[in-house]
C-alpha cells in the first residue's frame, strides 16, 4: 500500500476506518477466505508487543508474575489467558561460527496454529469449537461446558481450560477484529513485521520468497514449519493457517516435528475394541450354552 | 541445514510441549470403570438370557441391575468432571464421528434408556405386578441395551487414543482390546459375587478367566507398541498384579471344587479393584507422558507417522526429517 494507516489516523474520525486491514496489512478481510499468520522468527526481536496487544484487546487477565529463571521468557507457555507467547532460546555460540556482536538468541512468537484439520474442533463434543467464515478456529464461550477434551487433543499444547470460568480458551485470531475489517492485534502491533497477517495462500507465497532469499544469503538453516508437506503439517493436519519460518530444529522451539491428527485413530481403535467385545460376547454365549 | 535434520534430544528448557488432559483421575477413571462394568454386565446378562431364559433369571437380574451403575453413578462422575457442569446437556448438541466423547455421550444416553427400561421391567415382573408383556419388553429392550453396552465397554479407550497424549495415542488398538477385556472381566466378576448356582458361578469364572487372559495379552501388546514408538514403558508391579492376581485366583478356584465359592468371591473383588486401578493408572500414565517433553517430542518424530500409503508415506517422512 502506498499510504500508511497513519495517513488516516486523525483524532476527528467519528467512526472506525472501514477495512482498516487494507492500510495496515494490505489485505481486505472478506468472509469465505482463509486467513492466518506467517510468523517469521528471523525478524523477531523478542519485544513481546504481541503478547501485550493480545492481552489488551482480548481483555485477558495477567498471569501470576513469576521468573522462570531460564531466559527472558517469563510467560512460560500459552494458556487460557495468554494467546501469544514469545519464546527465547539462548544458543551456545562459538566464536568461530558467529559474527562478532551478533546475538545468540532465537526468539519466536508462538500462537494457536488454526490447523486445517483442527484436532480441537474434531474432538469438541459440544460444537463449541468451530471453524469461522475466515477459516479460523474459535471457542464459543456460551456453549463450551469445560469438558476439557480439546486440551489433550491439541498436538501443540495450545488450548487450555481456565480455572476462572471453567471454559476452554485460545487465540481467536481476533475474530471480532476480523469481522470489523481490522488486522489481529498482535500482527498490527509487531514492530518488525515478524508476525504477518493475511490470506493463507498469499502468506505462503510470501514465506517461500523469504525462504529463498534467506537461502541465497546463506541462512541455510531456514525452513518453513506448517506449510503443506513441511514439518508441523504432518499426519493428516494438511497445513497450519498460522505457520512459521524457523532456523533451528522444531523441538528447539518446543514444536513437534511430526504431529498427527488424533481423529485418524478413532476408527481403528473402535474396530479393535468392538471386535474384542464381540469375540468375548460370543465366548460367553458358548460358555453359557454348555450342557453339563 | 545439517544441524536441524535430526532431533538431538534437546527440549525447550524441559517445559511441557503438550497440555495434559484436565480430567480428574478419580472421576473419569471411575466412569470408565463403571461404564465398562455396566455395559459388559448388560451384554453378559443378554447372552445368558438368550441361552437359558428363565432358568438363569437370578443371574440375569443381577446383570440388569448392575447395568444401572453407568446411567446413575457413571453419569454423575462425568458431569462432576466438567469444568462447567451446569451445561452438561450441551453434550447432546451435535453428533461428531471424529469425537469418541461425542459418540460416547450418545451411546450413554441410548444405553441409559434401554437398560433402565430393561431393569424396571425386570423389577416389575419380579414383583408379579405386570402381565406377560412386561417380561417380553425386557427381553426386547435388552438387545439395544447390550449393543450400546458393548460400545460403552471399549469406546473410552478410543476416547483416550484420539488425543495427542503419547501414552494414549500410541498402541491405541491394544488399549481398546485391553479396555474391552477388562470390562467383560469386571462384569463377570461382579455378577459372580453372590451367585448361588454352582454351574453359573463356574461359567462366569470361565468368562472372567478368558477376559483376563485377553487383557493380559493386550497389555503386553500395548507396552510393546509403545516401546516401538520410542516411549520407555516400565510396567509397575501394581499394574501387573491387577490382572495376574485375580486371574490366578479364578484359575485356582476353578480347579478346587471344595472351597471354590469363597475363593472366587475373593478373586472377583480383586478383579474389580484391579480393573478400576488399571483405568486410573492408564489416565495417570497418559497425563505424565503429556507433561514430559522428552516423551512427547520423541513420539512426534517422523518414524511414528502412520504409514498409510506404504512406500510413498516413507518418502514424505524423509522430507519431514530433512528440515
Amino acid at each position: 500500500m502506498d499510504i500508511g494507516a497513519r495517513a488516516l489516523d486523525r483524532s476527528d474520525l467519528d467512526a472506525v476506518i472501514p477495512d482498516e486491514a487494507e492500510l495496515t496489512a494490505g489485505v481486505r478481510i472478506r468472509p469465505g477466505r482463509s486467513y492466518g499468520f506467517f510468523t517469521d522468527t528471523t525478524l523477531c526481536i523478542g519485544c513481546k508487543a504481541c503478547e501485550v496487544a493480545c492481552k489488551e484487546w482480548n481483555n485477558l487477565p495477567a498471569e501470576t508474575p513469576q521468573l522462570t529463571g531460564h531466559s527472558y521468557d517469563n510467560t512460560g507457555s500459552l494458556s487460557a489467558s495468554t494467546w501469544r507467547h514469545v519464546r527465547f532460546i539462548e544458543q551456545s555460540v562459538r566464536a568461530d561460527s558467529q559474527t562478532p556482536y551478533q546475538s545468540g538468541w532465537l526468539m519466536m512468537s508462538d500462537v494457536c496454529k488454526h490447523c486445517h484439520n483442527a484436532p480441537c474442533v474434531e474432538a469438541c463434543p459440544t460444537g463449541a469449537l468451530f471453524r469461522t467464515e475466515f477459516d479460523t478456529v474459535v471457542v464459543q464461550q456460551d456453549i463450551c461446558n469445560g469438558c476439557g477434551y480439546c486440551v489433550p487433543a491439541c498436538p501443540f499444547g495450545v488450548v487450555d481450560i481456565s480455572t476462572l470460568d471453567g471454559k476452554a480458551h485460545k487465540c481467536t485470531l481476533c475474530y471480532d477484529r476480523l469481522k470489523g475489517g481490522l488486522e489481529p492485534a498482535c500482527a498490527k502491533s509487531c514492530p518488525t513485521n515478524s508476525i504477518q497477517f493475511g490470506e493463507v495462500e498469499e502468506l505462503q507465497r510470501r514465506a517461500q520468497e523469504r525462504l529463498e532469499h534467506l537461502h541465497r544469503v546463506d541462512v541455510t538453516s531456514a525452513y518453513l514449519y506448517g506449510t503443506p508437506d513441511a514439518p508441523g503439517a504432518t499426519g493428516g493436519l494438511e497445513h497450519l493457517n498460522a505457520f512459521f519460518l524457523l532456523t533451528a530444529p522444531p523441538e528447539t522451539y518446543n514444536l513437534p516435528r511430526a504431529p498427527t491428527r488424533p481423529a485418524n485413530r478413532v476408527a481403528p481403535t473402535l474396530a479393535a475394541g468392538l471386535t474384542a467385545v464381540a469375540a468375548l460376547a460370543a465366548a460367553a454365549l458358548a460358555i453359557f450354552a454348555r450342557r453339563d | 541445514m545439517s544441524d536441524s535434520s535430526e532431533w538431538d534430544g534437546r527440549t525447550y528448557y524441559a517445559s511441557p510441549q503438550l497440555k495434559p488432559a484436565p480430567f480428574s483421575y478419580g472421576l473419569v477413571g471411575s466412569y470408565v470403570f463403571l461404564a465398562g462394568l455396566s455395559g459388559a454386565a448388560q451384554l453378559l446378562a443378554t447372552m445368558l438370557d438368550l441361552d437359558c431364559g428363565r432358568a438363569a433369571e437370578a443371574t440375569v437380574r443381577r446383570g440388569r441391575f448392575l447395568s444401572l451403575l453407568a446411567p446413575s453413578l457413571g453419569t454423575l462422575c462425568l458431569i462432576l468432571d466438567l469444568h462447567t457442569p451446569q451445561r452438561f446437556y450441551n453434550m447432546l448438541r451435535v453428533v461428531k464421528t471424529t469425537s469418541p466423547m461425542s459418540l460416547g455421550s450418545w451411546a450413554l444416553v441410548g444405553f441409559s434408556g434401554a437398560s433402565t427400561v430393561t431393569a424396571v421391567m425386570q423389577f416389575v415382573s419380579d414383583h408379579g405386578w405386570g402381565l406377560s408383556w412386561v417380561r417380553h419388553l425386557a427381553r426386547v429392550m435388552q438387545i439395544p441395551a447390550a449393543l450400546t453396552g458393548g460400545f460403552l465397554a471399549t469406546y473410552t479407550a478410543s476416547l483416550f487414543s484420539a488425543t495427542s497424549t503419547p501414552r494414549w495415542a500410541s498402541g491405541g488398538e491394544g488399549l481398546a482390546v485391553k479396555f474391552a477385556a477388562a470390562s467383560v472381566a469386571s462384569a463377570a466378576a461382579a455378577m459372580q459375587i453372590g451367585e448361588r448356582s454352582n454351574r453359573r458361578a463356574r461359567d462366569l469364572n470361565s468368562i472372567a478367566i478368558a477376559a483376563l487372559a485377553v487383557e493380559l495379552a493386550a497389555t503386553l501388546h500395548t507396552d510393546q507398541a509403545q516401546r516401538q514408538a520410542g516411549i520407555r514403558v516400565s510396567p509397575s508391579t501394581a499394574d501387573r498384579l491387577g490382572v495376574t492376581l485375580p486371574l490366578s485366583l479364578f484359575l485356582v478356584s476353578q480347579l478346587l471344587p471344595g472351597r471354590a465359592r469363597r475363593l472366587s468371591t475373593v478373586a472377583s473383588v480383586a478383579a474389580l479393584a484391579g480393573s478400576l486401578a488399571m483405568r486410573i493408572g492408564v489416565m495417570r500414565q497418559g497425563v505424565e507422558s503429556a507433561a514430559r517433553p522428552a516423551i512427547s517430542m520423541r513420539f512426534a518424530q517422523p518414524d511414528n507417522l502412520p504409514d498409510r500409503h506404504g512406500v510413498a508415506a516413507r518418502g514424505s517422512d524423509r522430507r519431514v526429517s530433512n528440515v
